[in-house]
């Protein structure tokens, strides 16, 4: 064969063009696109009018996003593999990659607040050097920022719509690096931040490794990365059981580690203390809901046929992440540290939704995803106002006496402190029912009960913050309550939804049960 | 046995061997030049299964990239060339025992899964660029493009955290 007809056995004619849903796929390529502008504005635009540009686009380009998340779930009947089946565009995926964007706009909020400087103007300036004080004077701020978060809110995205646990592993690593990296961009403490940044860098490429070799292990079994194949696979008994068994427990670990589930929660506490808060704020809520949304896919559609394998295991990890979340968080007294063992304790409520695979559970987690997110982002949002001269007040003691000084700013804390607790009138109520009803429903009593238990002893530390602020005297040199518009708009945001979704949940549960109701596209 | 069989485990004698003394060595860049012996006959283990586009990717990125990254890290970050002494952890010992148990599971996982899996291997071109292309550009297109993303997503983060002048 001479050169030039090894040339022409790969002419472009052979090659069969790939076939893409752009306008299925619209959603995330506009989040990708308007990152990549982003990128584009660092490199071209003055120092000075990047943030001014940067802002804007941003909003723009998630709230387009989330108006055409919108479009897709009222217009087309939304059930589709998309993108030679490697991303799968349903009701529950719509609905989960809205939820996304909605969170992460609130979110932008918080970050884009510049009189709240949660963010370091230079990175690379060692703590307590001159670099860094000629940056705080020169007031500058990073802006790649807000194309990372991007990156960051496109990723997961795809996380959530991935049919095949290839796409989902690419969609994982583009979710968590923007990540790693934001957390260690924190103002104050930056030791703290850099060390968080490090340990959640370290530790998720250690559960990405073991994601990707449950991912392998599948593989070898079913032949496929597919989730549907390997649904088939099982159905059939094809392949060999350990392969399934391991990559079942390999491919969990992963899953389970991005959700902060016991004992995968060791990151937790840590990377939601040091990290800067808006991004603290960004994690807790549409990290959140991407995790739950790929547990769910692989749990309800690839293994639905080995529920009688997995169920055993996913009791346990619930019951001990419902517990140690609730328990470990009465110890705490840095408010951070404590909403995140809370929200450890919230993943375990929500694999209770994941446990009884049925429509209920997918609706009762689509809808408490929602809610949880909403009130933790607001919760985030009032720390970043309650601050001294060194940076937000974290301490539980400096909270002292704030109900007395600040009634609204502590009102409002409070009462997303008991929509956590699950009070009823609260979304968290609404929440929390409708996931536990379902795992009744699926026979998962004595889950449901360690559930009510654990939420009675998360109870108690929330009331101690409320005593605390409310019910002891103010110290004199206590912080100061700063309100910026941006950062009291998250707030109210937060404060609204959490009061809707407990007093009037009627419209987002039919929105939520609408789109278990199709469950996933295969 | 046929003579590629005996190539075959030759090879993975050395990729295992070689592995064993890039913990073992007391020599830092000694450790990084073993690695390339224990990649290089992983490499050499694909093109005994016939995946030579794989067996190539192996040789760029792991023997090229991977380890000429390493070296610069040694050299950037000043750590000490030669014998050195500390280079042994105290927990050694709970990190071997780790290893083992690992290899263990690994092993028997795989050993139980595929004891009884047979490829033909004189299919000819089967692991070659043009059908590893064509599924690449064609089925994996979406992940494969979303991948260019979260490279500029770590080249604007590694700028973020290393750039001294705003």
């Amino acid at each position: 064969m001479t050169g030039s007809a090894v040339l022409n056995t790969v002419a472009i004619g052979d090659i069969q063009a790939p076939h893409l849903e752009y306008g299925q796929l619209g959603p995330m390529l506009l989040v990708f696109g308007v990152a990549v502008l982003g990128v584009l504005v660092e490199a071209l635009v003055g120092r000075g009018w990047r943030q001014f540009i940067q802002v804007p686009l941003t909003f723009a380009g998630l709230a387009g996003a989330f108006v055409w998340i919108l479009v897709l779930g009222v217009k087309d009947k939304p059930l589709h593999v998309a993108a030679e089946g490697a991303v799968g565009v349903d009701a529950p995926t719509l609905f989960l990659q809205g939820t996304i964007l909605v969170l992460a706009l609130v979110s932008l909020l918080l970050i884009a607040d510049r009189q709240n400087g949660a963010f370091t103007p230079q990175a690379s300036a060692l703590p307590g050097s001159d670099a860094e004080r000629e940056g705080i004077a020169s007031g500058t701020v990073q802006s790649e920022l807000y194309p990372l978060m991007l990156f960051a809110v496109g990723g997961m995205m795809l996380f959530t719509a991935a049919n095949d646990l290839l796409t989902m592993f690419v969609a994982l690593e583009v979710m968590s690096l923007p990540l790693y990296i934001m957390c260690g961009l924190a103002r104050r403490r930056r030791l703290l931040s850099q060390e968080a940044a490090v340990k959640y860098f370290l530790l998720g490429a250690f559960s990405s490794a073991f994601f990707l070799y449950g991912t392998a292990l599948l593989y070898g079994y079913a032949g496929s990365v597919r989730l549907s194949d390997i649904a088939t696979a099982t159905g059939n008994n094809a392949g060999s059981e350990p392969l399934l068994l391991a990559g079942i427990a390999l491919l969990s670990v992963g899953l389970l580690f991005k959700l902060g589930a016991v004992p995968f929660q060791a990151w937790k506490p840590d990377v939601y203390q040091g990290a800067p808060t808006p991004v603290t704020a960004l994690m807790a809520s549409c990290t959140l809901v991407a995790a739950v949304g790929a547990t769910l896919r692989v749990f309800y559609v690839a293994l639905e046929n080995m529920s009688w394998d997995w169920r055993p295991m996913m009791w346990g990890v619930a019951i001990l992440t419902m517990l140690v979340g609730a328990i470990i968080a009465i110890t705490q007294t840095d408010l951070k540290r404590m909403l995140a063992y809370s929200s450890i304790a919230h993943a375990g409520f929500l694999l209770t939704g994941v446990i009884a695979t049925s429509q209920a559970g997918l609706s009762g987690t689509l809808f408490y995803l929602a809610a949880y997110g909403f009130t933790t982002i607001g919760a985030f949002a009032v720390i970043t106002m309650v601050r001294d001269a060194g940076g937000e007040a974290g301490h539980l003691s400096r909270w002292a006496g704030l109900g007395k000084r600040s009634p609204v700013v502590a009102g409002v804390f409070a009462f997303f402190l008991l929509a956590f607790a699950g009070i009823p009138l609260t979304s968290g109520f609404t929440g929390k029912f409708a996931v536990f009803k379902a795992a009744i429903d699926g026979g998962a009593t004595p889950l449901v009960v360690v559930g009510v238990i654990s939420s009675a002893i998360a109870a108690f530390f929330y009331l101690r913050v409320i005593v605390v602020m409310f019910f002891s005297e103010p110290a004199a040199d206590g912080p100061a309550v700063v309100t910026t518009i941006p950062t009291a708009a998250a707030v109210a945001l937060g404060a609204t939804v959490t009061v809707v979704l407990g007093v009037l949940p009627q419209p987002m549960l039919d929105v939520a049960g609408q789109a278990a109701s199709h469950l996933f596209v295969r | 046995m046929t003579t590629l069989d005996v190539v075959f485990v030759l090879l993975g004698v050395v990729a295992v061997g070689a592995a064993v003394l890039v913990v073992t060595t007391r020599q830092l860049v000694h450790a990084a030049l073993w690695l390339v012996v224990s990649f290089g006959a992983l490499a050499g283990g694909y093109l005994m299964l016939t995946a030579e586009f794989v067996a190539w990717v192996q040789v760029l990125i792991y023997v090229g990239a991977v380890v000429v990254l390493l070296l610069f890290g040694i050299m950037l970050t000043r750590a000490p060339i030669g014998r050195s002494a500390d280079l042994d952890s105290g927990n050694r010992w709970a990190a071997l025992a780790v290893a083992l148990a690992t290899a263990g599971v690994l092993v028997t996982v795989l050993v139980r899964g595929f004891r009884t899996a047979y490829a033909p291997l004189d299919v000819a071109g089967q692991g070659a660029a043009k059908p590893l292309g064509e599924s690449v550009f064609r089925i994996w297109v979406l992940p494969f493009e979303v991948l260019s993303v979260l490279l500029l997503a770590a080249l604007v983060g590694a700028i973020v955290l290393s750039r001294r002048e705003i």
